[in-house]
């Protein structure tokens, strides 16, 4: 299973969004590969799930990955909930 | 005695090298799947050669900017003259600047183990850039300075840097995230703080950003890539006009160098290609800082109880979208008051780069805010313009003209610009 995490410039909140999702499905013990890239490059990406916030998945509406919302990159809460709520162990 | 130098040369003389190994180590110590640490240690190594070749692009392009617009001010074509360029300057340096970068972050964590400032600095392109850029300033001043003294002056310079720029953003960040779990770690930390200033004096608390509706129309302002093309693109775009329709022989040396293309066609050619190099060069920085940044997390946090990271700037823009526009707003009417400015006074042709405007501004957007409403966020954008756009050519100009000028034209802000000559006086006291 291939994740991506999505930020403006896919340098830094990206990868602590990569790191708080990595965390989360390991306590779910999910196994998946997790990458953070920036905007432009996640939509020619193969993926099966995306995870950004709500401004930057509009521009990636079409992407064949399913498009998972969390808006605050920090909230271990939203980013569990939303793990939780959308992506199935494979 | 001949092991010890061949371990000098071929591993810490490769920056390359010397950066996977390190790379290895944090992988090891996280204790992950030897197959994660494979591919790990090659993405570092793959990552940090990137670099140098994404470099090349924007070099290239530079050299098409610089003349096309000295040409439009009918400014004497001075060239950039002989510098080693980041390519150069990487394959000399780049392993004191890794190792300076690493033992930086160990100093970071040693002094917030021991004192109150528990912040540990996790924005990992803004320490490589940094670090980079400190050491260009320092090898320009003193000359060709041994590996050894580099690394000392610049780790416990970085190393102090990291861990009291989050302590002085940290009073505003309470007021903006209203909490005290996480600080800025980001070199956009000045114009932050005179942002925010500028907006206590100046502005209206009262008129908060937050509450006008924004355009849907402005969300492509989140895409880097999009921006920086459209925006050397339209300057671009402009100089060959001008240029076009001039006969002198500088300009008709610059339509030359089109060969059979059209002139405005090529320059946008070259607009493109100069986005292109930063999405390379992005890119590699990506691949290696990727590997690095968790395992400086994991480590910090095992040493040090209660750390408070301190991270990359768009952790503030959720708080208040609209001052993130205005900011960038006032940084770009700047960039273009500045723009001819520079070029009409000290002859300096000014790149504004979207990638440095665009988060240095619309963090000083958000502290200006907080202090100053939307007359705070469009100030803090344009005292950073200005603190750019005078920056960059103190630093490319005076700072590190034979070093990397190249690297400073678009990597290089804010408190780098600050900080800067302080680097250099230092570096003229010690060596």
């Amino acid at each position: 299973m291939k994740i991506l995490t999505v930020c403006g410039l896919g340098q830094g909140t990206s990868l602590i969004l990569k790191m708080n999702v990595e965390q989360a499905l390991g306590d779910m013990g999910i196994r998946a590969d997790v990458e953070h890239t920036d905007v432009s490059t996640a939509s020619s990406m193969n993926a099966d799930y995306i995870i950004t916030s709500n401004e930057l998945a509009e521009s990636l509406q079409g992407h064949k990955a399913k498009i998972v919302i969390v808006n605050n990159y920090f909230d271990m809460d939203e980013i569990n909930e939303a793990v939780k709520a959308n992506i199935e162990a494979s | 005695m001949d092991i010890i130098i061949w371990i000098a040369t071929n591993v810490f003389g490769e920056a390359a090298i010397l950066l996977g190994f390190i790379v290895l180590l944090g992988l090891v110590l996280q204790k992950k799947s030897a197959s994660q640490t494979v591919s790990g240690t090659f993405k570092a190594i793959i990552g940090f050669l990137i670099i140098s070749a994404g470099s090349g692009v924007i070099v290239n392009a530079l050299t098409v900017f610089e003349p096309l617009w000295k040409e439009v001010f009918n400014l004497s074509a001075e060239p950039l003259g002989e510098f080693m360029g980041q390519e150069g300057f990487n394959a000399k340096y780049g392993s004191a600047v890794t190792l300076a970068m690493t033992l930086g972050f160990v100093i970071n964590v040693i002094l917030a183990r021991f004192t109150k400032l528990k912040y540990i600095y996790l924005t990992g392109h803004m320490m490589f850039w940094t670090t980079t850029i400190f050491a260009g300033v320092v090898v320009q001043a003193a000359g060709d300075i041994s590996f050894s003294k580099l690394v000392i002056f610049l780790s416990i310079f970085m190393g102090l840097y990291w861990t009291i720029q989050p302590a002085l953003t940290q009073p505003f960040m309470r007021k903006i995230t209203g909490n005290d779990n996480i600080a800025l770690g980001h070199t956009s930390a000045s114009v932050a703080l005179l942002g925010a200033l500028a907006g206590k004096v100046l502005g209206n608390k009262d008129n908060d950003s937050e509450k006008i509706k924004l355009p849907k129309g402005l969300e492509f302002l989140r895409d880097s890539n999009v921006i920086t093309a459209l925006t050397m693109g339209l300057l671009f775009l402009v100089g060959a006009i001008i240029i076009s329709f001039k006969d002198t022989p500088g300009a008709q040396e610059l339509i030359a160098a089109a060969g059979d293309k059209n002139f405005i066609i090529y320059a946008i050619i070259q607009s493109f290609t100069f986005a292109a190099g930063i999405a390379v060069v992005l890119l590699g920085v990506r691949m290696f800082i990727g590997e690095m940044v968790p395992a400086f997390k994991g480590i910090a946090t095992k040493i040090v109880p209660g750390a408070k990271p301190a991270l990359d700037s768009p952790i503030v823009f959720p708080y208040a979208p609209n001052a993130v526009i205005l900011g960038f707003l006032g940084a770009f009417v700047g960039a273009l008051i500045w723009l001819v400015v520079l070029g009409n006074t000290v002859g300096y042709v000014f790149v504004p780069t979207m990638i440095v405007l665009f988060f240095h501004a619309a963090t000083a957007g958000v502290f200006g805010n907080a202090t100053g409403g939307v007359r705070g966020a469009l100030m803090a954008g344009f005292i950073t313009s200005t603190v750019v756009a005078w920056g960059q050519f103190i630093m490319v100009k005076m700072l590190l003209s034979d070093t990397i000028p190249d690297t400073a034209m678009w990597a290089a802000d804010s408190d780098m610009f600050l900080l800067g000559p302080i680097i250099r006086f230092l570096s003229q006291l010690f060596f």
